[in-house]
């Protein structure tokens, strides 16, 4: 199962931007509260995001950001800063 | 009195460590008997499975019954007939809180066809593992692949054992739910059947070791509550919102069962 690649190409996104995209995901879909979305917070301990529920963000972070992203990719990813880096690293590299 | 005490937990001890001495060996004895035997003679793996399934019902009866018989526990069971009823031929998903090492045992010994997740570690037990595998239990390694089995399993009309906190209840915490029940219900969409289970006074919790029987008998109280129909998404919520919200509805059915039930507390004096 992989995404389909963007039919135009994405602006590189920020770290910035990828958090904040991040952050909507989380409080709309996963009933987080914005404030909680902090590089530091830990997404299991601190946003009670389980392993099933990350399944259901990577999905949702593949339509926010068009990359085809696999939830085994987001294995070990425990923080919120850790989300971003894999993100980010993952759209310079393409 | 102390010393008549004294003695009457020594006893509950060792009659405690006979039951789970025979649990342990009658479930061996099964694996190497009784489980292969049914399962050869079997035309297709389902039959094998239903035959072991009711296998394990019939010897957790026996088991209860020889709890009861070393005056270990006593139990009273509400509205079940519901149990009895069977699924319907979508499946049907039971949830009930844990408190006690033995919850399942009662629920198998009142259902002759259950599915049960069990820990890896009961995979692995030397005793325990070759039956768990015959019953075709769910291991539950790989939560993501576990919600897809169970709600297939489900929605071929069988039914499920779910115990939602994924653990025994930690004794005085408030009732904390895992979401993978409600996953599952989700994504199977079948009715689900709420059980609370109470125990007074408590044994084979979390936090207890086998041998703590106390003085008189573990009364097990569980009372079937109204069935909930299949559960829906609301327009535009999402898969992780519903889990959510359905969760909540299952913390608030189960939590309703206190681990003290003020009924069962009173009427056992010492024998």
């Amino acid at each position: 199962m992989s995404a389909e690649p963007p039919a135009v190409p994405l602006p590189a996104l920020t770290r910035e931007e990828i958090l904040e995209r991040l952050r909507r995901i989380l409080v709309e879909q996963f009933e987080v509260e914005a404030a909680q979305v902090r590089l530091a917070a830990r997404f299991r301990e601190d946003l009670d995001i389980d392993s099933i529920d990350v399944v259901d963000l990577v999905l949702e972070l593949r339509k926010l950001t068009g990359l085809a992203l696999e939830p085994r990719q987001f294995r070990g990813v425990e923080t919120v800063a850790e989300a971003v880096e894999l993100v980010h690293g993952l759209l310079v590299a393409r | 009195m102390n010393g008549l005490c004294a003695a009457l937990r020594l006893w509950r001890a060792m009659a405690s460590g006979f039951c789970f001495l025979v649990f342990g060996v009658g479930a061996l004895a099964l694996s190497l008997t009784a489980f292969p035997l049914l399962t050869l003679t079997a035309a297709d793996p389902a039959t094998a499975r239903a035959r072991v399934q009711r296998t394990i019902h019939g010897g957790c009866a026996v088991f209860l019954g020889l709890m009861r018989l070393l005056g270990l526990i006593r139990w009273e069971l509400h509205g079940g007939q519901a149990l009895a009823a069977g699924p319907g031929p979508q499946g049907r998903l039971i949830i009930a809180n844990h408190p006690s090492l033995i919850d399942a045992v009662f629920l198998l010994a009142w259902l002759p066809q259950a599915d049960c997740i069990v820990k890896q570690a009961l995979l692995e037990n030397p005793f325990l593992r070759r039956a768990v595998r015959c019953a075709g239990y769910l291991g539950n390694a790989d939560p993501d692949a576990l919600v897809a089995q169970c709600a297939a399993a489900l929605r071929s009309g069988r039914t499920l054992i779910v115990f939602p906190e994924g653990t025994r209840s930690v004794p005085g915490r408030p009732l904390r739910l895992q979401r993978g029940a409600a996953r599952i219900a989700l994504a199977a969409g079948v009715p689900i059947l709420p059980v609370q289970i109470r125990c007074e006074p408590l044994v084979l919790s979390k936090r207890m070791k086998w041998y703590q029987m106390g003085d008189r008998p573990a009364h097990f109280r569980f009372d079937v509550l109204t069935p909930l129909p299949p559960p829906t998404r609301r327009a535009g919520e999402s898969e992780a919102l519903a889990a959510r919200r359905l969760t909540r509805t299952f913390e608030r059915l189960l939590a309703a069962a206190p681990l003290a039930p003020p009924a069962a507390a009173a009427g056992y004096a010492l024998p």
